[in-house]
């Protein structure tokens, strides 16, 4: 039943995504006002999909990697309708939305067949550890957005060219930048400190000595590094997109690095 | 085209394009008068509803007139006397005066005018948007005097209806035309909102002011001015003071000191050379934490360096890129215009089958009231030969006539439905 839901929530994204697009570049609100409805039922959905798949594996956590990527996608899909209500800005929406949906397009077609086998007493903490760093992976990926969206903005304003009603101000999406990567920092700090102390209870200390968790580590102090940057140097514009890409190239390499990994690894059932 | 049943809709009224503003200015009629005029126009003779909008480039008189079955020339003229009349009377305005710029709209026509005019379409900047709110207040006073009901009540509510549709359909109104607020556009564009904004005035002009008062209308809560004329600078100062606005008057010695506080720059002295060059700009941009700086030049020849538009945060537009947007924007309500010229023709199109199929209704009833009448006139008539007739054959008489009847008026109410049904289904 699970998977049903999530192909409806698929499928609305789907929607969301093509709707989306009229809405941002033309400044069509009949279109914003089917792709909000599509997003918000979407995230119900998902939700619920989500919600069924947890409530089925009751002794066994879910969080093989297609189902790692839905949660991703429903956290990016909030994070999308946070921006909406905060800012009345649908323009995000053009590369969000599809994400999401391709996020939950191979989890609710071809669902996968690992997960992870911890003990009975760690799982909600485990749930805890992957919740809070993909709401960090999501913040970030915002944040790289709302930087890119900040880049077309300005050169249209440098260029003189027609203005795009729809595109946020660049002070909007400089806001948009700096409170998701704000927001992803303690997201981030937290996560990180519950897979710590949940691999120093089960695996012990080599567990530190693997290159997936040194590189998660380092992924965070580049993260603390370009909030102080941009915090203190006011960074913006191009240099800002280059700072936001580096991280999220590390960020990529940290999920990577789970395939070398040899205890921080997703293991057959 | 003939009357509806309810009234004839007759609209007369001149605007900015048939009367000059000598003409116009002897018919406006102030706010607070509009009630008064507006239930004189009532009591004209044939007058059963009416509304009187009164703008600054328009005055226009809608009224609901009785019918007449047939509408020969003489009282199409005889309608619009009574309507000069009304202006004549209200306004001491003689007929002649008056005649050479006035139009006249009936019907289809006029809806279609109310239309475009509360859409503004018919305005003298295409896409205004204070047009709907003025078509507005004067429907309120006319309701609250007694002056609109039914028939105008629903049309009105349709032509708002429309007006607010063309304005969700089509960006008719959403780019600016004028260089103040296209240079406040920007600014948006930059900035967001602009409350709690800094504005530098940099030198003294009509239109840099203009675009100053714009940016305070909008948010910009503080005024910074400086001239090389230290007293016209503390004027110009003088002149921004309010409750609101934070103003400054700086000396001209301090500008490059005191430049970074601004987030908006507006420059229009009379100098031969650049006053900002490149430098200035990256300096000012390391002094604000690289938060972003809007550079408006109005002044020719230029003050500020084009080429400080490359320094990263420094936004430099000057006259000719502004009048660019401007006229970039103008064209793009044209299109627009255009897109909602269709949407005009298709309400009047569907508002007035609306009212033809209400119409059809009393014109049916009438030939089938008629039609039996006559049948049974005819039965009455030839009674003495029907008399020998049995009950049932009497019965079959009556169903046969009945049956006749309806036969024969089929074609012609059939026709009087088609001719009012509606060409597209809603």
């Amino acid at each position: 039943m699970s998977l049903l839901w999530l192909k409806v929530a698929v499928v609305l994204y789907g929607v969301a995504a093509l709707t989306v697009l009229p809405a941002a570049l033309y400044d069509r609100p009949r279109w914003r006002h089917i792709a909000i409805p599509a997003t918000v039922a979407a995230v119900f959905f998902h939700f619920v999909s989500l919600a069924e798949m947890l409530n089925a594996a009751h002794h066994r956590l879910p969080v093989d990697t297609h189902e790692t990527q839905t949660l991703l996608g429903l956290l990016l899909a909030l994070a999308f309708l946070f921006v909406y209500w905060r800012y009345k800005t649908v323009s995000l929406g053009i590369f969000l939305l599809p994400i999401c949906f391709l996020l939950g397009l191979v989890p609710a077609f071809h669902p996968g067949q690992e997960s992870t086998a911890f003990p009975m007493i760690h799982i909600w903490w485990i749930f805890l550890h992957v919740a809070l760093l993909l709401a960090a992976y999501a913040a970030l990926l915002l944040s790289l957005l709302a930087s890119l969206l900040y880049l077309i903005q300005e050169r249209r304003l440098k260029q003189k060219s027609p203005m795009l009603p729809s595109l946020p101000s660049l002070e909007t999406t400089d806001q948009i930048a700096l409170k998701a990567l704000l927001f992803g920092l303690p997201c981030m700090t937290a996560g990180l400190l519950i897979g710590s102390l949940i691999a120093q209870a089960t695996v012990g200390p080599s567990y530190f000595r693997d290159p997936k968790i040194l590189l998660a580590f380092a992924m965070w102090l580049v993260y603390v590094l370009m909030i102080y940057i941009r915090r203190n140097a006011g960074l913006r514009g191009r240099r800002a997109v280059y700072l936001s890409s580096f991280v999220f190239l590390v960020v990529l390499a940290v999920w990577a690095a789970n395939q070398f990994s040899s205890v921080h690894r997703f293991t057959a059932p | 085209m003939s009357p509806t049943p309810q009234g004839r809709l007759v609209l007369l009224g001149i605007n900015h394009n048939t009367a000059p503003i000598e003409v116009r200015e002897r018919l406006a009629i102030p706010a607070s008068r509009l009630a008064d005029a507006t239930r004189t126009l009532l009591h004209q003779p044939g007058v059963r509803e009416g509304l009187i909008l009164s703008t600054c480039n328009r005055v226009e008189l809608l009224t609901l007139q009785d019918e007449a079955e047939i509408i020969t020339e003489t009282e199409q003229s005889q309608t619009q006397t009574t309507l000069l009349r009304f202006l004549y009377e209200y306004f001491a305005v003689p007929a002649t005066d008056l005649q050479p710029h006035l139009y006249e709209f009936r019907e289809r026509e006029a809806i279609r005018h109310l239309f475009r005019v509360a859409s503004s379409l018919d305005s003298m900047v295409v896409g205004e948007p204070q047009i709907l709110g003025q078509v507005k207040e004067a429907y309120t006073i006319a309701r609250e005097a007694g002056a609109v009901s039914t028939h105008l009540e629903a049309l009105l509510q349709r032509t708002f209806t429309v007006a607010k549709k063309i304005r969700s359909e089509t960006q008719i109104g959403s780019s600016s035309v004028s260089i103040a607020s296209v240079a406040v556009d920007l600014a948006r564009k930059i900035f967001g909102s602009l409350y709690g904004k800094t504005v530098l005035l940099v030198g003294a002009g009509k239109m840099s002011e203009l675009a100053a008062r714009h940016l305070i209308e909008h948010g910009a809560s503080a005024i910074l001015v400086t001239n090389r004329t230290q007293s016209r600078a503390e004027k110009i100062a003088a002149d921004f003071a309010s409750p609101t606005v934070h103003t400054e008057a700086l000396s001209f010695d301090d500008l490059y000191a005191e430049a970074p506080r601004a987030d908006i720059v507006i420059t229009s002295t009379g100098a031969p050379q650049k006053i900002f060059g490149r430098s200035h700009g990256q300096h000012f941009l390391h002094s604000r934490r690289n938060r972003p700086m809007f550079f408006i030049d109005i002044a020719v020849p230029r003050d500020v360096d084009p080429r400080m538009n490359e320094v990263e945060g420094c936004f430099v537009y000057d006259i000719d890129d502004l009048q660019q947007v401007a006229a970039a924007n103008l064209a793009d309500r044209s299109r627009e215009a255009q897109a909602a010229e269709s949407i005009v023709s298709r309400e009047v199109d569907k508002y007035h089958e609306r009212l033809q199929s209400r119409d059809a209704v009393p014109a049916i009833k009438a030939l089938q009231q008629q039609a039996e009448e006559l049948r049974k006139a005819e039965l009455r008539r030839s009674q003495s030969k029907l008399a020998a007739l049995t009950p049932e054959q009497r019965e079959a008489v009556e169903a046969l006539t009945r049956s006749l009847t309806a036969k024969l008026l089929h074609p012609q109410l059939t026709a009087l439905r088609e001719s009012t049904r509606p060409k597209d289904s809603e």
